[in-house]
Protein backbone atom coordinates (compact mmCIF):
# COMPACT_ATOMS: atom_id res chain seq x y z
CA UNK A 1 0.00 0.00 0.00
CA UNK A 2 2.32 2.41 -1.30
CA UNK A 3 0.64 5.37 -2.89
CA UNK A 4 -2.32 7.07 -0.31
CA UNK A 5 -3.47 9.25 -3.14
CA UNK A 6 -4.76 6.13 -5.48
CA UNK A 7 -8.41 7.04 -6.55
CA UNK A 8 -10.68 3.69 -5.24
CA UNK A 9 -14.31 3.11 -6.22
CA UNK A 10 -16.82 2.79 -3.16
CA UNK A 11 -16.74 -0.87 -3.89
CA UNK A 12 -13.26 -1.06 -3.35
CA UNK A 13 -13.31 1.23 -0.18
CA UNK A 14 -15.31 -0.85 1.37
CA UNK A 15 -13.85 -3.98 0.92
CA UNK A 16 -10.24 -2.45 2.19
CA UNK A 17 -12.12 -1.45 5.52
CA UNK A 18 -13.01 -4.68 5.65
CA UNK A 19 -10.52 -6.31 5.12
CA UNK A 20 -8.15 -4.03 8.01
CA UNK A 21 -11.03 -4.72 10.72
CA UNK A 22 -10.66 -7.76 10.20
CA UNK A 23 -7.06 -8.02 10.50
CA UNK A 24 -7.21 -6.20 13.69
CA UNK A 25 -9.67 -8.20 15.52
CA UNK A 26 -8.89 -11.46 13.85
CA UNK A 27 -5.40 -11.12 15.55
CA UNK A 28 -5.47 -13.94 18.26
CA UNK A 29 -3.82 -11.86 21.34
CA UNK A 30 -4.56 -15.04 24.07
CA UNK A 31 -2.07 -17.23 23.72
CA UNK A 32 -3.14 -18.98 27.20
CA UNK A 33 -0.34 -18.72 28.75
CA UNK A 34 -1.40 -17.46 31.83
CA UNK A 35 -4.00 -19.75 32.03
CA UNK A 36 -1.59 -22.88 31.99
CA UNK A 37 0.88 -21.23 34.06
CA UNK A 38 -1.68 -20.08 37.06
CA UNK A 39 -3.65 -23.94 36.32
CA UNK A 40 -0.37 -25.94 36.89
CA UNK A 41 0.60 -23.71 39.78
CA UNK A 42 -2.64 -23.83 41.72
CA UNK A 43 -2.78 -27.78 40.68
CA UNK A 44 0.46 -28.37 42.20
CA UNK A 45 -0.27 -25.90 45.51
CA UNK A 46 -3.38 -28.34 45.95
CA UNK A 47 -1.95 -31.77 45.81
CA UNK A 48 0.85 -30.64 47.77
CA UNK A 49 -1.94 -29.08 50.44
CA UNK A 50 -4.10 -32.27 50.35
CA UNK A 51 -1.36 -35.05 50.68
CA UNK A 52 0.44 -32.65 53.54
CA UNK A 53 -2.66 -32.86 55.33
CA UNK A 54 -4.36 -35.72 54.59
CA UNK A 55 -1.08 -38.66 54.47
CA UNK A 56 1.28 -36.70 56.86
CA UNK A 57 -1.22 -34.78 59.19
CA UNK A 58 1.02 -31.30 58.75
CA UNK A 59 -0.88 -28.82 60.36
CA UNK A 60 1.32 -25.81 58.26
CA UNK A 61 0.18 -27.44 54.66
CA UNK A 62 -1.37 -24.13 53.85
CA UNK A 63 1.62 -22.70 53.69
CA UNK A 64 2.39 -23.81 50.16
CA UNK A 65 -0.38 -20.67 49.38
CA UNK A 66 2.02 -18.48 50.16
CA UNK A 67 3.65 -19.74 47.24
CA UNK A 68 0.89 -17.81 45.05
CA UNK A 69 1.36 -14.52 46.47
CA UNK A 70 5.81 -14.47 45.71
CA UNK A 71 3.99 -15.00 41.83
CA UNK A 72 1.60 -12.27 42.17
CA UNK A 73 4.31 -9.99 42.77
CA UNK A 74 6.69 -11.54 40.01
CA UNK A 75 3.97 -11.40 37.69
CA UNK A 76 2.95 -7.58 38.61
CA UNK A 77 6.25 -6.34 37.16
CA UNK A 78 6.04 -8.93 34.24
CA UNK A 79 3.18 -7.49 32.77
CA UNK A 80 4.65 -3.91 33.66
CA UNK A 81 7.29 -4.46 31.71
CA UNK A 82 5.27 -5.98 28.71
CA UNK A 83 2.83 -3.27 28.59
CA UNK A 84 5.62 -1.08 27.65
CA UNK A 85 6.03 -3.00 24.48
CA UNK A 86 2.84 -3.70 23.53
CA UNK A 87 2.19 -2.96 19.56
CA UNK A 88 -1.36 -2.92 20.09
CA UNK A 89 -3.75 -2.45 23.10
CA UNK A 90 -7.57 -3.90 21.73
CA UNK A 91 -10.75 -3.33 23.88
CA UNK A 92 -11.07 -6.97 24.32
CA UNK A 93 -7.86 -7.42 26.25
CA UNK A 94 -8.39 -4.15 28.61
CA UNK A 95 -11.78 -5.47 29.68
CA UNK A 96 -10.43 -9.12 30.56
CA UNK A 97 -7.24 -7.62 32.31
CA UNK A 98 -9.88 -6.00 34.34
CA UNK A 99 -12.12 -8.55 34.72
CA UNK A 100 -8.88 -10.59 35.49
CA UNK A 101 -8.07 -8.07 38.29
CA UNK A 102 -11.81 -7.80 40.09
CA UNK A 103 -11.15 -11.40 40.73
CA UNK A 104 -7.55 -11.18 42.18
CA UNK A 105 -9.32 -8.32 44.64
CA UNK A 106 -12.38 -10.04 45.16
CA UNK A 107 -10.38 -13.49 46.17
CA UNK A 108 -7.87 -11.12 48.82
CA UNK A 109 -10.70 -9.91 50.54
CA UNK A 110 -12.67 -12.98 50.29
CA UNK A 111 -9.38 -14.73 52.36
CA UNK A 112 -8.93 -11.73 54.55
CA UNK A 113 -12.74 -11.90 55.33
CA UNK A 114 -12.94 -15.34 56.17
CA UNK A 115 -9.84 -16.16 57.86
CA UNK A 116 -11.04 -12.59 60.39
CA UNK A 117 -13.61 -15.03 61.31
CA UNK A 118 -12.56 -17.73 61.82
CA UNK A 119 -14.81 -19.68 58.59
CA UNK A 120 -11.61 -21.50 57.35
CA UNK A 121 -13.93 -24.39 56.40
CA UNK A 122 -15.91 -21.26 53.43
CA UNK A 123 -12.91 -20.26 51.76
CA UNK A 124 -12.36 -23.13 49.23
CA UNK A 125 -16.77 -23.28 48.27
CA UNK A 126 -16.42 -19.02 47.97
CA UNK A 127 -13.23 -19.29 45.65
CA UNK A 128 -14.95 -21.91 43.50
CA UNK A 129 -17.47 -19.54 43.00
CA UNK A 130 -15.35 -16.75 42.23
CA UNK A 131 -13.17 -18.71 39.66
CA UNK A 132 -16.21 -19.11 37.81
CA UNK A 133 -16.86 -15.44 36.97
CA UNK A 134 -13.18 -14.88 35.24
CA UNK A 135 -13.45 -17.56 33.38
CA UNK A 136 -17.00 -17.80 32.47
CA UNK A 137 -16.76 -13.99 31.46
CA UNK A 138 -13.35 -14.31 29.64
CA UNK A 139 -15.28 -17.14 27.99
CA UNK A 140 -18.05 -14.39 26.61
CA UNK A 141 -15.18 -11.99 25.90
CA UNK A 142 -13.30 -14.19 23.84
CA UNK A 143 -16.31 -15.99 22.16
CA UNK A 144 -14.68 -19.32 23.53
CA UNK A 145 -16.63 -21.90 24.81
CA UNK A 146 -14.63 -24.01 27.08
CA UNK A 147 -14.00 -21.13 29.25
CA UNK A 148 -17.56 -20.57 29.10
CA UNK A 149 -17.73 -24.15 29.73
CA UNK A 150 -14.80 -23.91 32.59
CA UNK A 151 -16.59 -21.12 34.44
CA UNK A 152 -19.84 -23.46 34.66
CA UNK A 153 -17.82 -26.36 36.11
CA UNK A 154 -16.72 -24.18 38.88
CA UNK A 155 -20.00 -23.41 39.67
CA UNK A 156 -21.34 -26.47 39.65
CA UNK A 157 -18.05 -27.93 42.23
CA UNK A 158 -18.62 -24.69 44.53
CA UNK A 159 -22.61 -26.58 45.05
CA UNK A 160 -21.11 -29.86 44.84
CA UNK A 161 -18.46 -28.73 47.92
CA UNK A 162 -21.22 -28.06 50.45
CA UNK A 163 -21.97 -32.19 50.48
CA UNK A 164 -18.86 -33.40 51.10
CA UNK A 165 -15.97 -33.20 54.04
CA UNK A 166 -13.85 -30.03 54.22
CA UNK A 167 -10.25 -32.03 53.80
CA UNK A 168 -11.47 -32.85 50.11
CA UNK A 169 -12.09 -29.32 49.47
CA UNK A 170 -8.71 -28.81 47.68
CA UNK A 171 -9.00 -31.33 45.66
CA UNK A 172 -12.42 -29.80 44.00
CA UNK A 173 -10.18 -26.78 43.41
CA UNK A 174 -7.49 -29.03 41.81
CA UNK A 175 -10.69 -29.97 39.52
CA UNK A 176 -11.67 -26.73 39.18
CA UNK A 177 -8.53 -25.25 37.91
CA UNK A 178 -7.61 -28.15 35.71
CA UNK A 179 -11.28 -27.82 34.09
CA UNK A 180 -11.50 -24.00 34.25
CA UNK A 181 -7.67 -23.13 33.28
CA UNK A 182 -5.60 -26.23 31.80
CA UNK A 183 -7.83 -27.69 29.16
CA UNK A 184 -8.75 -24.09 27.69
CA UNK A 185 -5.16 -23.05 28.11
CA UNK A 186 -4.32 -25.97 25.89
CA UNK A 187 -7.37 -25.10 23.66
CA UNK A 188 -5.96 -21.29 23.88
CA UNK A 189 -2.46 -21.91 23.24
CA UNK A 190 -3.27 -24.22 19.93
CA UNK A 191 -5.37 -21.44 18.68
CA UNK A 192 -3.06 -18.84 18.83
CA UNK A 193 -0.19 -20.55 17.20
CA UNK A 194 -2.57 -22.08 14.30
CA UNK A 195 -4.18 -18.08 13.81
CA UNK A 196 -0.54 -16.45 14.35
CA UNK A 197 1.65 -18.86 12.00
CA UNK A 198 -0.76 -19.01 9.08
CA UNK A 199 -1.45 -16.09 6.77
CA UNK A 200 -1.65 -12.37 8.47
CA UNK B 1 -31.63 9.76 -4.09
CA UNK B 2 -29.24 12.30 -1.76
CA UNK B 3 -25.79 11.51 -2.53
CA UNK B 4 -23.37 12.26 0.08
CA UNK B 5 -20.02 13.53 -0.93
CA UNK B 6 -16.96 11.27 0.14
CA UNK B 7 -14.69 12.78 2.87
CA UNK B 8 -11.31 13.48 1.05
CA UNK B 9 -9.30 12.95 3.85
CA UNK B 10 -10.92 9.55 4.45
CA UNK B 11 -10.89 8.81 0.45
CA UNK B 12 -7.45 7.45 0.36
CA UNK B 13 -6.16 4.02 0.50
CA UNK B 14 -3.48 4.28 3.04
CA UNK B 15 -5.61 7.04 5.45
CA UNK B 16 -8.61 4.72 5.17
CA UNK B 17 -6.61 1.71 6.31
CA UNK B 18 -5.07 3.16 8.94
CA UNK B 19 -8.76 4.79 10.44
CA UNK B 20 -10.33 1.27 9.68
CA UNK B 21 -7.27 -0.17 11.98
CA UNK B 22 -7.58 2.36 14.80
CA UNK B 23 -11.59 2.12 14.69
CA UNK B 24 -11.18 -1.67 15.85
CA UNK B 25 -8.50 -0.97 18.77
CA UNK B 26 -8.20 0.92 21.11
CA UNK B 27 -4.93 2.08 20.41
CA UNK B 28 -1.96 0.79 18.28
CA UNK B 29 1.50 1.17 17.83
CA UNK B 30 3.19 2.53 14.70
CA UNK B 31 4.98 -0.30 13.81
CA UNK B 32 1.25 -2.26 13.59
CA UNK B 33 0.01 0.27 11.42
CA UNK B 34 2.87 -0.40 8.97
CA UNK B 35 3.00 -4.15 9.58
CA UNK B 36 -1.19 -4.34 8.63
CA UNK B 37 -0.71 -1.57 5.97
CA UNK B 38 2.42 -2.93 4.25
CA UNK B 39 3.39 0.89 4.15
CA UNK B 40 6.78 2.51 4.11
CA UNK B 41 7.81 4.57 7.03
CA UNK B 42 7.52 7.74 5.18
CA UNK B 43 4.42 7.28 3.70
CA UNK B 44 2.42 6.23 7.03
CA UNK B 45 3.97 9.23 8.42
CA UNK B 46 2.84 11.83 6.19
CA UNK B 47 -0.69 10.12 6.23
CA UNK B 48 -0.95 9.99 9.80
CA UNK B 49 0.31 13.43 10.08
CA UNK B 50 -2.91 14.49 7.80
CA UNK B 51 -5.35 12.64 9.94
CA UNK B 52 -3.65 13.72 13.36
CA UNK B 53 -3.98 17.83 10.97
CA UNK B 54 -7.99 16.72 10.24
CA UNK B 55 -8.65 15.45 14.14
CA UNK B 56 -9.02 12.28 12.96
CA UNK B 57 -6.71 10.33 15.13
CA UNK B 58 -4.08 11.70 18.57
CA UNK B 59 -0.54 10.99 18.75
CA UNK B 60 1.66 10.15 21.24
CA UNK B 61 5.09 10.08 20.83
CA UNK B 62 6.98 8.43 23.86
CA UNK B 63 10.60 7.13 25.08
CA UNK B 64 10.60 3.66 26.59
CA UNK B 65 14.39 2.41 27.15
CA UNK B 66 15.64 4.87 24.46
CA UNK B 67 13.35 3.13 22.02
CA UNK B 68 11.21 5.84 20.55
CA UNK B 69 7.19 4.86 20.24
CA UNK B 70 4.72 6.47 18.60
CA UNK B 71 0.93 5.27 19.43
CA UNK B 72 -2.26 6.28 17.36
CA UNK B 73 -5.23 6.57 18.93
CA UNK B 74 -8.77 7.53 16.28
CA UNK B 75 -10.88 10.25 18.29
CA UNK B 76 -14.62 11.11 19.08
CA UNK B 77 -14.40 13.22 15.44
CA UNK B 78 -12.94 10.33 13.57
CA UNK B 79 -14.93 8.38 14.58
CA UNK B 80 -17.77 10.09 13.16
CA UNK B 81 -16.40 11.20 9.92
CA UNK B 82 -15.61 7.20 10.05
CA UNK B 83 -19.41 6.32 10.43
CA UNK B 84 -20.41 9.62 7.78
CA UNK B 85 -18.22 7.84 5.40
CA UNK B 86 -19.32 4.23 5.68
CA UNK B 87 -22.72 6.40 5.31
CA UNK B 88 -22.08 7.66 2.49
CA UNK B 89 -20.57 4.94 0.72
CA UNK B 90 -23.56 2.97 1.27
CA UNK B 91 -25.76 5.60 -0.26
CA UNK B 92 -23.50 4.98 -3.23
CA UNK B 93 -23.42 1.26 -3.24
CA UNK B 94 -27.71 1.61 -3.20
CA UNK B 95 -27.95 2.65 -6.33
Amino acid sequence: MQNAEIKMTEKESLELIATMINKAKNRVSETGTMYLFWGWLILLCCLVHFTALHFFNYPYAYLVWLSTWIVVIVQFFYFRKKKKFKKVTTYTGEINRFVWLVFLVSTLLIIFITIRFKRYELIDPLILVLYGMPTFLSGIILKFKPLIIGGICCWLLSVFSVFIPVEYHSLLIAAAVILAWIIPGYFLKKNFKKENYNGF
Amino acid sequence: MDFKELDPILHSQLRLAVMSLLISVKEAEFTFLKEKTNATSGNLSVQISKLKEAGYIEITKQFNNNYPQTICKVTPKGILAFENYVKALQSYMTL
